[in-house]
């Protein structure tokens, strides 16, 4: 039996969190929205039509392992990765860390969290854990969407190592293996923040950034007529709001966490106009979480008609604008 | 968003969200997931209702248990061929209850494992009797609410124990 002895902390987003834990442990006072922000987090994404998903959906951050492999390029930080073709190799790689007590990251499906309700879990390879411990039949895990360290079957996490489809994890796991001891942090958020700004301006693809927001409200007004049924429609419009508030975002999707960055990184870079942005982002997070709420409201009473989702639609063409003249003006005032 | 608006009651599901404090400073707090704490009864509902409908239909010959599941969990066919690791045109094949016939029990057990369910599963559907009303095992195995019965892996990956608890009286 092993139990590495580690510090647990809920967080509001799995791979933010447990980069973050991961670091705290290993010594490093770096905060989840520090993490968040230097790795240029916040983003939007839209998808209307993949093979994937059964129905349009939407993501409110960058790709999965672009936070990790962001914060190695602008803050030194370098973690030990692995991935794995042969499941049984995967499997005693873990056991094999976990012996050395390196408390170690693993990519899963979330669906097979069985610590976690039922209602809560869908089948999404992008979920991150850390495994801290192990006996004969659990390993012991650090997850950063639950209160305290659990248990899960060995089974369990070995198959959600190894679901396969989209994005399949492939047993990926990482642990730091070395952290600068002076990071140069001004650059690094500078740089967080410059790409932040791109990735909502500048890429030239009309389903990402300020330009997917814009496309989700025209596409929205489609749904009712994707949908199976008004429960399936109601299902999926109450899915906007576990997507901008339950998915791990801190809150509307992404954009509190991002205002609590900006706020850290006035004080640490002196910087005294990201305060400004940051009251600015809370208030246009705000404006997610109204939005999201409102979604739930009308899925809840089953109100989906034409004037509803034009409603939805003209909310998300606010956000839309909102986010374009705050990415705009912080891009110009950090260059 | 204040601290104060975040408060939500659901100890079933807690979240962080990065809220602003009485002193201006932004940081995180602990609360209940908004949907759960004000909309959990109504995900319940229509999940009841969607493997309702979705049984009728397997009842009725209409389509087999793998699109039962895979329905049931937001799969789509691409997701689910690459899941079981078979071609979309053979998960298509076994959408169909008549295809679904000729499968092999390997093929059924990678199904089964895909959706974290007894490979028994894949060809029946267990319903307890509650009062006068029958409720679908898998919406309850869900709820972990079942009482009476137990489906508890063995050493034979193609065999289940099943425990099927005293008559009440």
């Amino acid at each position: 039996m092993i139990t590495i002895p580690y510090k647990h902390k809920m967080a509001a987003h799995c791979e933010s969190g447990s980069i973050t834990s991961l670091l705290n442990n290993a010594g490093l006072d770096i905060t989840e929205p520090m993490v968040f922000g230097i790795s240029s987090g916040i983003f939007f994404g839209y998808f209307h039509k993949m093979k994937s998903f059964p129905f349009p959906t939407f993501i409110v951050r960058n790709k999965p392992g672009k936070m990790r492999e962001n914060l190695t390029k602008r803050a030194g930080i370098k973690f030990h990765t692995y991935t794995f073709k042969d499941p049984e190799k995967g499997r005693q790689m873990l056991n094999r860390l976990l012996e050395q007590n390196i408390p170690t990251a693993a990519q899963v499906d979330f669906f097979y969290m069985d610590y976690i309700p039922s209602w809560e879990r869908v089948h999404i390879n992008v979920h991150f854990i850390v495994v801290v411990g192990l006996n004969t039949y659990h390993y012991l895990v650090s997850d950063s969407y639950f209160p305290e360290l659990v248990s899960l079957k060995t089974e369990s996490l070995n198959t959600a190592r190894f679901a396969g489809g989209n994005m399949s994890p492939k047993g990926f796991l990482f642990h730091p293996e070395f952290i600068p001891k002076d990071i140069d942090y001004e650059k690094a958020i500078i740089k967080g923040i410059k790409k932040s700004c791109f990735n909502m301006l500048k890429i030239p693809i009309p389903f990402l950034g300020v330009k997917g927001i814009r496309l989700f409200a025209k596409k929205i007004i489609e749904w009712p007529s994707l949908a199976r049924d008004t429960e399936h429609l109601s299902h999926e419009i109450m899915k906007i709001n576990i997507l901008l508030e339950d998915q791990g975002t801190g809150g509307g999707g992404f954009r509190f966490m991002f205002a609590t960055f900006l706020q850290q990184a006035a004080g640490m870079i002196n910087e005294p106009e990201l305060l400004d942005f940051s009251k600015k982002m809370m208030e246009i997070g705000d404006g997610w979480r109204e939005f999201s709420l409102l979604a739930a409201r009308f899925g809840k009473n089953r109100d989906l008609g034409p004037e509803r989702m034009k409603e939805l639609s003209e909310k998300l063409m606010d956000r839309a604008q909102v986010e374009q003249q705050f990415f705009s003006q912080l891009y110009k005032t950090i260059k | 968003m204040k601290e104060k608006d975040g408060y939500i009651n659901c100890p079933e599901q807690q979240v962080i969200l990065y809220v602003e404090k009485e002193d201006g400073q932004y940081g995180p707090m602990q609360t209940g997931s908004y949907l759960s704490g004000n909309y959990l009864d109504d995900y319940e509902i229509k999940r009841v209702h969607l493997e309702e409908s979705l049984r009728i239909r397997v009842m009725k010959g209409e389509i087999s248990m793998v699109k039962y599941y895979m329905v049931l969990e937001d799969l789509t066919l691409s997701e689910l061929a690459a899941r079981v690791g078979l071609s979309k045109t053979k998960v298509n094949r076994h959408l169909d209850p008549v295809h679904f016939g000729k499968a092999k029990v390997e093929t059924l057990k990678k199904y089964a494992d895909v959706f974290n369910v007894p490979v028994s599963n894949m060809l029946q559907v267990i319903m307890l009797k509650k009062g006068d009303n029958l409720e679908s095992y898998t919406v309850l195995e869900e709820k972990k609410q079942t009482e009476g019965i137990e489906q508890v892996k063995t050493e034979n990956p193609y065999v289940m124990l099943v425990i099927i608890g005293e008559k009440r009286k």
